[in-house]
């Protein structure tokens, strides 16, 4: 399939959860897509259009908690970045981790450090943080404050 | 000065243990060791095991999970030891001081007889930072 097929397919399967498509440039697609929508269509760009799965990033931004799943369709150079907006009080949004297995540790990543619940996570244990760190505490929030006492944040000079 | 400090600055065998740094220390401390500058003529030898080490080479900013691990390492070297530590990130935190994840410096986990400022240190002030500590043990 060509660039424009692909993403005209894209269109006619899954045209009631695509919130919006933004082409940044010829080898950069933006999709937004509905957050209980990443399950199947995540998993369709992978399985049945062959892309690879780079990375998955998280940011909090002022709208909501956003994530970016970014896919590559090698053979078209093309990079399809699935954008999903989720709301700060409540961030839930279906695991793509139990149907491709690279998703499975950035998951785990974006679930400490922003506090984001990924359902039907297979292995839902911290990545990065120690074992001692707060439960509740996201370090990746634009909310977040100190919480260790004992921190010292001065050179001493 | 007793004979196991004498013994140990004849010929001081250098464990590298990085903490978390951004690996440009790491890189710089490789050089050393190799060929063009080569340490080596020196009797400095990379250790490769941490109960062979005379001196403790630290980079990086000791984060949470790997400042754990500095203390039990430190624990396993045979005493007398020297630490070093290379870099700029081992004596400030360099920009990382803010980080959640850096909440103390070096020196408030394990005790440090040397600084090696630089981002990174050059081979040349590495070694220059050796000699100048090795010089002051000597001295006593």
């Amino acid at each position: 399939m060509t660039r424009d097929q692909v993403l005209r397919d894209l269109q006619n399967r899954f045209g009631d959860d695509i919130l919006d498509v933004f082409q940044k440039s010829p080898k950069r697609v933006y999709m937004g897509l509905k957050p209980r929508a990443i399950a199947w269509v995540g998993e369709y760009i992978f399985r049945e259009l062959g892309a690879r799965f780079n990375i998955a990033t998280g940011t909090d931004t002022p709208e909501g908690i956003e994530i970016l799943y970014h896919f590559t369709l090698e053979d078209l150079n093309l990079m399809l970045n699935l954008r999903v907006l989720l709301d700060r009080e409540n961030p839930v949004i279906p695991s793509l981790g139990k149907s491709i297995e690279a998703v499975n540790w950035i998951e785990r990543e974006l679930m400490e450090l922003l506090g984001i619940t990924f359902d039907g996570h297979p292995d839902p244990r911290r990545l990065l943080l120690p074992d001692n760190w707060p439960d509740g505490v996201f370090p990746l929030r634009q909310d977040y404050t100190e919480w260790d006492d004992t921190a010292i944040r001065t050179r001493g000079v | 000065m007793s004979l196991k400090l004498k013994a140990l600055l004849k010929s001081p065998w250098v464990f590298h243990l990085a903490t978390g740094s951004c690996n440009n220390c790491d890189i710089e401390t490789l050089d050393c060791l190799t060929p063009r500058f080569d340490i080596e003529r020196f009797g400095i030898l990379l250790a490769g095991s941490i109960k062979h080490a005379d001196v403790l080479l630290v980079t990086g900013s000791c984060n949470r999970m790997s400042a754990e691990r500095l203390k039990v390492l430190y624990e396993q070297v045979p005493k007398p030891c020297l630490v070093v530590g290379i870099g700029s990130c081992t004596g400030s935190r360099g920009l990382f001081i803010d980080s959640y994840n850096c909440p103390v410096p070096l020196d408030h986990i394990i005790p440090v007889d040397a600084y090696i400022p630089g981002c990174p240190p050059k081979p040349e002030a590495i070694i220059a930072g050796v000699v100048k500590l090795i010089d002051k043990v000597g001295k006593g």
